[in-house]
């Protein structure tokens, strides 16, 4: 074992020279190489931490202050006033650490980051997102293996089996990739798109813009608004403005700009994060509706069993999409409808659907642990059935829930794209990825091609990328289980 | 006699989910938070109490929601749909249905067909040279091809051929062999048993069937290759080519008909998929099916029709359930014997 241990992609930290066979007679540490690991990685994470303090504790404040004005409790002033106390806080990967937005005076850029080109700048900003994203996982994988190393008990775990079978799929890895760069999309949203859907969108007729007035070879400003209405992608106009392109105000486009003249870039960045909060949230609930159902269902057997094949056929044999339809138009209208511009709607819908798929996978698995002797075992002992579910049949099926959680992961933003292309779940100020691809549909053949095709691209990477981690997941788990038996998941019932 | 058995007890399974699925239907559209009443009159109408009342009496609203469920169910069970209100306003739901369901099944046809002429021989393909770039290359597109949204992969594909005549080079897909009148829009079902017009509304649903089994033909794909791996492992091919069988028929009689066995259920299975995807692709493609019926009836809020079009999905997914009972039964006769 220790010889595998020793090639692992994460040893960025150890010096050559320095290993030791993982014999654990020596103080010194194998992942990093020291007298006292613990304190360089606590000390790692203290570091990372502190880059970002500012903008967690801003984030946990203001849900506080949310939460706070919906129960309308004493204290609102107060906690606003820390709000704005803590968005003074200095952060690194912030736009006003690193800005982009600036003007030209005809010499030089203002208000740009050290003065670069506002593309240089958003690039800067951007590559060190991702750079502290992949550091923080770095991170956490080093805690992993010096835990692993240093502080277990036993010398080797199953788990730890499966971890190494994983580490050499480089199939999924790609996957994890993937997935960790979405996710990183989604939670540093604000800080990644070149400007905010609050000043570019929602109030672009409330803020104001310098610009270099090239005919005037002067300094001007306009409202966003304004602006906006002269960078529209529309066809073939002169407007329109193109993946990695200036508009005519000084203003950079990564990804073009909506046929609304509003960036393509910052509407993907949020639309990633209301993408991945239902997708969580749903295949979150879908999943432990399964996994109880399945280990009840497994416990019992019988009529118990019977019942439930009913009725997730009875569910299953609604098609998902139009089931989502119905759902959509009836409760739209509701408070329910209303929470997270519709998200938390579509995600108890996803839940109440999806769950059906999930458990028909967990099933064959779950019959088969709850035939084992622990079982009778554990029952002649005098175990409670919840005991028996949750301590002896739980854990042989979390792989499971693991693997289909991924793949049904990806077909829940393949679906809720379709239904925001069609123009049902999420509300329309809240961008969303399906919205963008039904806005550009009209110019996909003329010059402005770039609207629909963006995002249509991005979502096949990333439910690709979904798919490929599922794989790993499953290889990794089981390395002799084939791939028959997936059916539907990830596909978002034919979106 | 046990095959029968098996079978007759699936028929007896089927029934209570398609009770159950109807009644959640029922339970969504008339005690959800939506009247269902007043969706269907427009803003003036809803606050002249007489038409209000007149429409609550028409679709039985006014009786005990227990009376009310029972009247619904047994005109979905006997067929009598009633009219639309909204939609098509005054049709008869029965003749609507006739009218658009043949579209879709044209569309799923076609979808299932290309899925399978495509995808399994290409999975076949992969699995007899696993490993080789044309393995990688296959696998890679397959996985890709799944992962594609239908509705995005359509307006792409639209794209192409609308403009194919200055991409590929003067061929163009409009007037290429069957000239149409439109690349996208619904197919002429009236000509079908004319070989002109059999050609002409096959070439017009082609490029929407291909988008909609594009996940099919990739999980088909996937699952061939697996199936193909597996069955060359087997010991009966040692055997085969032990005993000096010649390679074709190695590979035709004893690999790809092995092969084919898990292939089916996952054929049938697509079939949710299809249903489901029929709304977006006859959406983007402006085919006139039930799915676009669906879809439009929701949207404009003929909920009663939304909630008749429901059933005619779970019987369609219901009966395809059960083909796929009957054909696995026959293809592998073990199946119903270990009482499942």
């Amino acid at each position: 074992m220790a010889g595998a241990h020793e090639s692992q992609p994460a040893d960025a930290a150890d010096g050559p020279g320095e290993r030791t066979d993982g014999s654990a007679q020596t103080t010194e540490s194998t992942v990093i190489p020291t007298e006292s690991p613990t304190l360089v990685w606590l000390a790692l994470g203290a570091g990372l931490f502190a880059l970002e303090a500012g903008a967690l504790v801003h984030f946990i404040v203001s849900i506080l202050g949310d939460g706070l004005a919906a129960a309308s409790l004493p204290g609102t002033g107060f906690v606003a006033g820390l709000q704005t106390a803590t968005a003074e806080i200095p952060t690194l990967l912030s736009r006003e650490t690193i800005p982009n937005g600036g003007y030209w005076t005809g010499s030089r850029w203002v208000g740009t980051f050290m003065g670069f080109r506002p593309d240089v700048a958003w690039a800067i900003r951007a590559a060190l997102i991702y750079g502290y994203a992949f550091a923080v996982g770095g991170w956490a994988i080093l805690g992993y293996r010096l835990y692993r190393r240093e502080y277990r008990v036993a010398d080797w775990t199953p788990r730890d089996d499966v971890i190494d079978r994983f580490r050499s799929h480089g199939w999924g890895i790609f996957g994890l990739v993937v997935v960790w760069m979405f996710v990183v999309m989604a939670v540093f949203a604000p800080a990644l798109g070149p400007t905010t859907v609050d000043k570019n969108m929602r109030n672009s007729y409330a803020n104001e813009m310098s610009y270099w007035d090239t005919e005037g070879e002067s300094v001007e400003t306009i409202l966003v608004g304004d602006a906006n209405l002269a960078s529209q992608s529309r066809g073939d106009s002169d407007d329109r403005v193109l993946p990695m392109q200036y508009d005519d105000f000084g203003r950079f486009h990564p990804f073009g700009t909506l046929p609304t003249g509003r960036d393509l870039f910052t509407f993907i960045a949020v639309g990633s994060r209301i993408s991945l909060v239902i997708g969580l949230l749903s295949v979150g609930l879908s999943a432990g509706l399964a996994a109880s159902l399945a280990l009840i269902g497994a416990y019992y057997k019988g009529r118990v069993d019977l019942g439930m094949v009913l009725i997730s056929d009875a569910i299953m044999a609604m098609p998902q999409l139009l089931l989502l339809i119905m759902l959509t138009t009836v409760l739209a209208d509701t408070w329910v409808g209303g929470l997270y511009s519709g998200g938390f709607l579509l995600a108890l819908i996803f839940a109440f659907t999806d769950w059906t798929y999930m458990w028909r996978s967990l099933r064959g698995p779950a019959l088969q642990v709850a035939e084992r002797q622990w079982i009778d075992a554990a029952e002649s002992f005098g175990q409670r059935p919840r005991t028996i579910m949750r301590k002896h049949m739980l854990p042989y099926v979390t792989g499971y829930l693991l693997i289909y959680g991924s793949m049904t992961l990806g077909g829940a933003i393949i679906a809720i794209a379709g239904l925001s292309f069609l123009g049902l779940g999420v509300a329309p100020p809240t961008p969303e990825w399906g919205r963008a691809i039904n806005l550009g549909q009209d110019y996909v053949t003329t010059g402005s091609w770039h609207i629909s095709l963006l995002p249509g691209v991005l979502i096949t990477l990333v439910v690709t990328g979904f798919n490929a981690l599922g794989d790993g997941i499953r290889d990794a788990i089981d390395p002799r289980s084939d791939s028959a038996n997936e059916g539907a998941a990830g596909r978002g019932g034919g979106a | 006699m046990t095959t029968l058995r098996y079978l007759g007890k699936r028929l007896l399974l089927s029934i209570p989910v398609v009770w159950l699925g109807t009644s959640i239907t029922w339970f969504i559209i008339f005690m959800g938070p939506v009247d269902p009443a007043a969706r269907l009159l427009s803003e003036g109408q809803i606050r002249n109490p007489a038409a209000y009342e007149a429409a609550q009496t028409q679709l039985g609203l006014d009786q005990p929601p227990l009376q009310h469920y029972f009247d619904w169910m047994w005109n979905l069970v006997t067929f009598d749909l009633g009219q639309t209100w909204l939609l098509y306003q005054g049709s008869n739901v029965n003749a609507l249905i006739l009218d658009f369901l043949p579209r879709t099944l044209w569309l799923g046809f076609w979808s299932v067909l290309i899925a399978v002429f495509i995808g399994v021989p290409l999975g076949f393909y992969a699995g007899m040279r696993s490993n080789t770039a044309a393995d990688y290359l296959a696998s890679m597109g397959g996985i890709v091809w799944r992962a594609m949204p239908n509705f995005w992969l359509g307006i792409m594909l639209l794209a192409l051929l609308g403009s194919s005549a200055s991409i590929f080079l003067g061929w163009d897909w409009q007037s290429w062999l069957i000239p149409l009148d439109a690349v996208s829009g619904s197919p002429d079902m009236s000509r079908l048993h004319t070989v002109d017009g059999f050609l002409a509304a096959t070439k017009k649903v082609l490029p929407a069937a291909l988008v909609l089994g594009s996940a099919s033909m990739g999980n088909e794909m996937r699952i061939g290759r697996t199936a193909v791996l597996e069955v060359r492992n087997e010991d009966y091919i040692d055997l085969a080519k032990a005993k000096g069988v010649s390679d074709r028929a190695l590979v035709w009689k004893h690999i790809l008909r092995n092969a084919l066995v898990p292939l089916v259920p996952i054929i049938t299975s697509e079939a949710f998929l299809l249903i489901g995807g029929s709304v977006l692709v006859e959406t983007v493609f402006g085919i006139n099916g039930i799915g676009l019926l669906f879809y439009q009836a929701a949207i404009q809020g003929d909920l009663p029709l939304v909630g008749t079009l429901m059933y005619v999905f779970i019987l369609m997914i219901v009966g395809i359930n059960l083909l796929q009972d009957v054909l696995y039964t026959i293809i592998d006769p073990r199946v119903g014997m270990e009482g499942a």
